[in-house]
């Protein structure tokens, strides 16, 4: 480490409101390597990338990019600078083709100031030749796969000049083999003297593509050495603050009966058919790669996208096959992926959000019971330890993982038999997810079925009886708690080869 | 569930000064009446009488009434652009069935009132099952209901019975009944929002149609039952017209819906559902009422109402955007 690093970010600190999330972090990296930054759910990454990249401020410390001071960057300084950030939501227009987009708001133009569009088409062709990407720069970005698109950003970077180059969690939203090249393509950068900061808490990435590595967790860093020099063990620890075998709450009893059993279920999103059993007691885990089909296997088992085919029974009873609200009668729960557009309504009371799927309980003619209610939601409170100041705050201004536990509190108020959680702790910070899994796991105890789909492998082999793992749209694989292992996983997700297991 | 409740989280909830910035539009909306109110008294020694105030709260009532079936939709995350329209046939069919007859009473307003209901519920079906977008159906069921209002009469037609006639004057001691019957009809619409099931639907249809469905919600129900509501107002308030004119006049409603969307507007209510209630739309209705009475007192065309009317409603809107920053 002789040369000046490239970046170095000092003495960081940032609050929101109250909540401090970043306190003195100093982060650097070196010119021309891949430097990995590692920490849970609201560790304080994205925090700390977004004051890189402009869009927040830092309340203190200071910046100093290629040998320059900054106090803090506007979001266009960034760019300017050769800062370039990709998020997981890819900034693309869906309607404008690759060239388009690579050179939206820089369009080249000829001398009666008119876009040149023959230029802008033979520089994306050679930005993206260059990264080893066959794509048409007259092609439209809606009709590219995601890991197109994310080429086109990285493009997009390159033709902005970046020296350095953000990939916020690139591996969320990638397939097995599309990581492959994504790897390729960051090593064709680093080559080219780019500096990539890696994001990510699947530590096989890490340790395959990074040089460096930068551990937050709680808004400070807790450790900065060279990859070479540090277990994997050693890592998870770093990052969740304590030993493995400590944050998993253990089962003590035994599954019992089958509650749900799905049939060669089909959807319109879900083409080919799935079965699987859900007992109680149990905590079936669904692992896989994102956009293998997974969330699909829930909406299917919800009703939120109608049945095409296959049955579904739900102690004994046939669940029919195209509302949610059959499934909730029947007995059915969903805390879905992503809480603030599907689970929640962030503008409204944590009253409503509560009782919303019980007012058919708390009601008489129509007419809301007003003690009943205040009574359901003062339980709901004391039973999954919901930290509020009052139930008519607005949703939005709880943590992640209070509005989680507001989520499951409105589902528990209909007594369901088997809930499905789709990335429970997802944008939940550390303390909250211990909580989360205590509460599954409390849930199994008192005889509730649970299927958990989660992109955290962690999580999975500590939280899971049993073990599905999906690959591109099927159920190619079923692990006992034993049977069950990272490689294993990550084999079966990636490649669908059902090598060496056995139905239980 | 005590290993849950034994390991309580210490960073609960960002502590945010939320009451003031809710409310910040009903305020100052209110606050728009107050400030209206002295001024018009200052200027004319006729605005603070008993009759002045009632005739403007009377006159209230008929905007009341729609803006109150409008607000509902509107926080479905609706709109119902046919309310005008249906006031206008209601006022015709009312006064053509009446006819002048007491014995006719009861028949002009059911089936006015059914009327109503029918065009919300063809509404609600086309916006549900057949999936077009509320601000298509209801502009083409305005276009429609005009136009067969207007192939029935162009003229005013038909009478309303003496009787009935006479509810638009009767008062309980000084009160106007209408004033009366406004009061009641928003006590029971915040009753509806706040007490009722249907109520927290409708927040929770217009605040997230996807959220709502995957909790469990008839969404298809709670939506039609809306537009229902809204054009069963709407005839309501064409029976009222009946009532202070004594006949079927085609002119009447026109622009009622535009009006009463504004009133909603004013009151705070987003149009992009999820969020409002009727004490803020009761606000805007008032302050237009007002708006056009101090205006009369001081002799001022009605062209330069309307145009006053658009700046007062880009400007409060303007106003509520920086409060809640």
């Amino acid at each position: 480490m002789t040369d000046p690093p490239i970046l170095e970010m000092r003495n960081i600190s940032k609050a929101f409101g109250g909540v401090q999330a970043l306190r003195d972090v100093s982060f650097s990296c070196r010119k021309g390597k891949v430097h990995a930054l590692l920490g849970e759910n609201g560790a304080g990454k994205s925090t700390l990338i977004k004051i890189l990249a402009g869009a927040y401020q830092a309340d203190s410390g200071e910046i100093v990019f290629k040998a320059q001071r900054h106090a803090g960057f506007s979001a266009r300084e960034a760019i300017a600078t050769g800062i370039s950030i990709i998020y997981q939501e890819l900034n693309l227009i869906q309607f404008m083709t690759v060239a388009e987009n690579i050179f939206l708001g820089r369009e080249p133009r000829n001398r009666f100031g008119i876009i040149d569009a023959r230029r802008m088409a033979r520089e994306s062709a050679e930005l993206l030749h260059q990264l080893g990407v066959r794509l048409s720069p007259s092609a439209y970005i809606g009709d590219l796969t995601v890991a197109s698109q994310q080429m086109v950003e990285i493009a997009k970077a390159l033709s902005q000049n970046a020296d350095l180059i953000v990939m916020d969690e690139p591996s969320a939203i990638l397939a097995g083999h599309e990581l492959e090249s994504l790897f390729a393509t960051i090593r064709a950068l680093v080559r080219r003297g780019v500096t990539i900061v890696y994001i990510s808490h699947r530590l096989n990435e890490i340790f395959e593509i990074a040089d460096d590595v930068t551990v937050l967790k709680d808004g400070r860093v807790v450790s900065v050495q060279p990859i070479s020099e540090v277990s994997r063990a050693r890592l998870i620890q770093m990052m969740v603050g304590r030993p493995l075998e400590e944050i998993f709450p253990h089962a003590t009893r035994s599954r019992g009966a089958a509650v749900l059993t799905a049939t060669d279920v089909t959807t319109e999103r879900l083409p080919y058919p799935a079965s699987l059993t859900l007992y109680e007691g149990e905590i079936l885990g669904l692992a896989g790669m994102v956009g293998a089909g997974r969330t699909e296997v829930a909406r299917a088992l919800f009703g939120a996208d109608p049945r095409r085919t296959g049955k579904i029974l739900l102690r004994d009873k046939a669940v029919p096959p195209s509302s949610p609200r059959d499934a909730v009668e029947a007995g059915l729960a969903l805390v879905p992926e992503d809480r603030k557009t599907q689970g929640l309504f962030l503008e409204q009371s944590i009253r409503s959000n509560i009782t919303l799927s019980s007012l058919d309980k708390l009601t008489r003619f129509g007419v809301i019971q007003r003690g009943a209610e205040t009574e359901t939601i003062a339980q709901a409170q004391r039973e999954l330890s919901i930290s509020m100041a009052s139930p008519e705050l607005e949703a939005q201004h709880l943590s992640g993982g209070n509005q989680q536990k507001v989520v499951l509190a409105k589902w528990l108020q209909t007594s369901p038999s088997a809930i499905i959680f789709d990335e429970p702790t997802r944008g939940v910070d550390v303390g909250a997810k211990f909580e989360i899994y205590q509460i599954m796991r409390e849930l199994a105890e008192r005889g509730v079925a649970i299927l958990m789909i989660s992109s955290d492998l962690v999580e999975i082999l500590g939280m899971s009886d049993r073990i599905l793992v999906m690959h591109e749209g099927r159920i190619v694989g079923e692990l006992s708690r034993e049977q069950a292992s990272e490689e294993r996983i990550i084999e079966l997700a990636t490649t669908g080869a059902a090598a060496e297991t056995e139905p239980a | 569930m005590s290993a849950v409740a034994s390991s309580p989280s210490k960073r609960g909830y960002l502590r945010v000064p939320h009451g003031l910035r809710r409310h910040a539009s009903t305020l100052i909306v209110y606050g728009l009446i107050l400030a209206l109110g002295v001024y018009a008294s200052l200027l004319s020694p006729n605005f603070l009488t008993e009759r002045n105030i009632f005739n403007v709260l009377r006159t209230a009532a008929f905007l009341g009434t729609v803006a109150i079936g409008e607000t509902l939709v509107i926080i479905s995350g609706g709109i119902d652009l046919s309310a005008g329209s249906v006031i206008k046939l209601a006022v015709l069919m009312s006064a053509i069935l009446m006819d002048g007859k007491p014995e006719n009473i009861a028949v002009a307003i059911a089936a006015t009132l059914a009327m109503g209901a029918v065009v919300g519920l063809i509404n609600g079906l086309l916006i549900t099952k057949a999936r077009i977008a509320p601000f298509i159906v209801t502009l083409g069921a305005y276009s429609i209901l005009r136009g067969v209002s207007y192939t029935v009469t162009t003229k005013p037609v038909g009478r309303a019975a003496p009787g009935f006639l006479r509810l638009y004057d009767l008062k309980l001691g000084p009160v106007p009944l209408l004033v009366i019957f406004l009061a009641l009809l928003i006590g029971a619409g915040i009753f509806v929002l706040r007490r009722t099931a249907f109520g927290r639907y409708l927040y929770a249809v217009g605040g997230n149609e996807q959220v709502a469905r995957l909790s469990g919600i008839r969404v298809d129900p709670v939506k039609i039952g809306v537009y229902m509501l809204c054009s069963t107002l709407a005839a309501l308030t064409g029976l009222l017209y009946l009532a202070r004119s004594g006949v079927g006049d085609p002119v009447v409603g026109e622009g009622a819906e535009l009006q009463a969307i504004t009133a909603v507007i004013l009151g705070g209510t987003s149009l992009f559902g999820g969020q409002g209630g009727l004490v803020g739309t009761l606000g805007g209705v008032l302050l237009m009422g007002l708006t056009n009475n101090v205006l009369v007192l001081l002799n001022v065309s009605s062209w330069y109402q309307e145009l006053l009317q658009g700046l007062i409603i880009v400007g409060a809107v303007a106003l509520y955007k920086q409060k809640r920053q």
